[in-house]
């Protein structure tokens, strides 16, 4: 299915061209770092608008299952920060949008287009019941599972998605009516009568939040991901074992068994030239800990091997958490896996170079592969600038003025950047940054704005 | 806001004059017949995935992906695990 650009599409009615408005802070991405950022600036009286453009904001963190190295419940720290920053006097959301162009004007004068996708649902009525998606007959691979399992042509994104509305994928649906004969609100809250809003924003800052990309691990064409429906990747896993998962329990996707033998490959597409990415991903060795951990939990019986080139575990209580993995008779193996084949029955031949066996070429089977995916930059932001230029580095990663004693501001003065949008980093660190942003903006507003 | 336009989607249709692709109507059959296919197989009790695949004579991973999404739209149930670590899915209700 080709995919068309929002200026493609069919309307109702022509697209809508708003007046200018006027906000102290434009914050791009709604994830952790971005509702840090946003909620900061809030606080402290600033007028934050947040653009997100998926219909729920969240980002990565509210599909994960717990995080390391604390275990707790992803989603029961995220979507409380989600609420407040969707509750908050002194910020206003564009959900569901894109920012397409930004010029700076002078200091503390950024003008910016933004558009306003629609939903195709009236968010002031709908009360998320549900009922439409069940009666939609189209069913396509769900995003937010990454394909694990189906989303109907309406959705809601996630139980726990801020705003906890449907929205309808125009490019896949058959006009069928359904959805608003099932819509029980009075009048129905599906309305295909929207059209695109394209808002025009004067802000005196901006953050940018944009987060990251996954690996595409079809690259790593030894490891047959998207061919071996057993060879899955990192973000599968978090989503098999979250409290909102796809299926009703862990279960591999060639044919719905239990895993008791699973293996994990760490470093899939960091560290590897070969794929253009030589950095350290940073998280991956402590993700697949985690995991590691939760399954033990979930499936007592399962065995768990983690292939691994050397764990990198910097960060505070992180060794700990390594160590308790190990006590825990999670194996791990220090290997290079060259590839892997798949027999009859959907089980999988690793074959790996055994490091501390002299690099012994060594096999071993597993009903079930995880790579352990790393991070890559959300390259599209940077062409968003007109006439200044965004500077990132050899990766494609924000690249901060100076990495050590201003590490969130960007080559364009005014404009700064928080959480993965800059580099790989954890939940912890991009909240971190999220605060930083928000502080230095704060600076740069009162200093531009003192001068004026 | 709809500005009191009823059945907003029929509406839509007649004013951009928009078809549903082939691709997508060609798939909605698709998917009609494969949920009647399991639930058929599902009548005389309570199968696993492989089963059900090899009754219908779908390739397990496709069998796989449309029972556990069925399962999710509360369509389907898991009901028994088998000792290889199977779920034996029915019908719900
Ligand atoms: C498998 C896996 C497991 C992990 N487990 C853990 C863990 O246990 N503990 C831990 O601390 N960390 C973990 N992490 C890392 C964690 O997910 C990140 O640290 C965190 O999500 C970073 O937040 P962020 O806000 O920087 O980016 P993101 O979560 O990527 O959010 C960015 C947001 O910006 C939006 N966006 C992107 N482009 C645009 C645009 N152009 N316009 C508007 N909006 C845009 C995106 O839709 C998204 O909502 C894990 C990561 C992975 C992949
Ligand atoms: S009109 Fe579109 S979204 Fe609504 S039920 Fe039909 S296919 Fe699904
Ligand atoms: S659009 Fe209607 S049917 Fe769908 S979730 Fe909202 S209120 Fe429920």
């Amino acid at each position: 299915m080709s995919v068309k650009s929002w200026y493609e599409r069919k309307y109702y009615g022509e697209i809508e061209d708003l007046p200018e408005e006027e906000y102290d802070v434009l914050v791009i991405g709604g994830g952790i770092a971005g509702i840090q950022a946003a909620l900061d600036l809030g606080d402290m009286g600033f007028k934050v608008v947040l653009v997100e453009k998926e219909p729920s904001i969240g980002g990565f963190m509210y599909k994960l299952s717990k995080t390391f190295p604390t275990m707790d419940c992803a989603s029961c720290i995220a979507t409380p920060r989600m609420a407040q920053v969707f509750h908050h006097p002194m910020i206003d959301l564009l959900i569901y949008s894109e920012v397409e162009e930004i010029e700076k004007k002078g200091e503390g004068d950024f003008r910016v287009k933004v558009l306003e996708k629609p939903r195709f649902v009236d968010s002031s009525r709908c009360t998320g019941c549900g009922q439409c998606e069940l009666a939609c007959p189209v069913i396509v691979p769900h995003e937010y599972d990454w394909g694990l399992a189906g989303r109907k042509a309406v959705y809601i994104p996630f139980d726990t998605a801020v705003p906890r509305i449907a929205v309808v994928d125009l490019d896949h649906c058959i006009y069928c009516g359904q959805c608003e004969r099932a819509c029980p609100t009075e009048p129905p809250s599906i309305d295909f009568t929207q059209v695109p809003k394209i808002h025009h924003l004067k802000v005196g800052a901006i953050i940018i939040a944009t987060g990251f990309h996954l690996f595409d691990a079809r690259l790593k064409e030894n490891y047959h991901f998207g061919e071996y429906p057993n060879v899955i990747h990192a973000m599968h896993m978090d989503r098999l074992l979250a409290p909102t998962r796809p299926y009703h329990a862990i279960l591999r996707p060639s044919d719905g068994k239990e895993p008791n033998n699973i293996a994990y490959i760490l470093c899939v597409g960091s560290r590897d030239k070969t794929v253009n990415n030589p950095n350290c991903s940073q998280i991956c060795c402590m993700y697949s800990i985690k995991q590691a951990q939760l399954i033990m939990g979930a499936l007592p019986l399962a065995d768990v091997t983690i292939y691994y080139i050397d764990i990198r575990a910097f960060g505070k209580a992180f060794e700990e958490f390594y160590q308790q993995a190990k006590d825990m008779g999670i194996m791990l193996v220090k290997g290079r896996v060259a590839k892997i084949e798949q027999k009859e029955n959907g089980d999988l031949i690793v074959w790996y170079e055994d490091i501390e066996n002299g690099g012994k070429l060594c096999k071993a089977e597993h009903d079930l592969v995880v790579l352990s995916v790393g991070l890559l930059p959300n390259k599209e932001i940077a062409n968003v600038f007109k006439g200044q230029k965004l500077e990132v580095d050899d990766v494609g990663w924000i690249k901060p003025v100076d990495e050590n004693a201003n590490p969130v501001e960007t080559s364009i003065r005014g404009v700064f950047a928080a959480g993965t949008a800059l580099g790989p980093k954890d939940i912890p660190d991009s909240v971190i940054e999220g605060g930083a942003a928000a502080m230095q903006c704060a600076a740069y507003l009162s200093e531009v704005r003192g001068r004026h | 806001m709809s500005g009191g336009v009823k059945n907003t989607v029929l509406e839509y249709r007649k004013k951009t004059g928009v078809e549903p692709p082939k691709e997508l109507t060609e798939l909605v059959k698709e998917i009609n017949k494969i949920k009647a296919k399991i639930t058929n197989a599902l009548k005389e009790g309570p199968k696993t995935i492989p089963e059900i695949a090899k009754e219908i004579g779908m390739k397990e991973s496709l069998t796989a992906w449309y029972v556990l999404t069925f399962v999710k739209y509360d369509l389907l149930e898991p009901e028994s695990q088998t000792d290889e670590g199977y779920y034996r899915y029915k019908v719900k209700g």
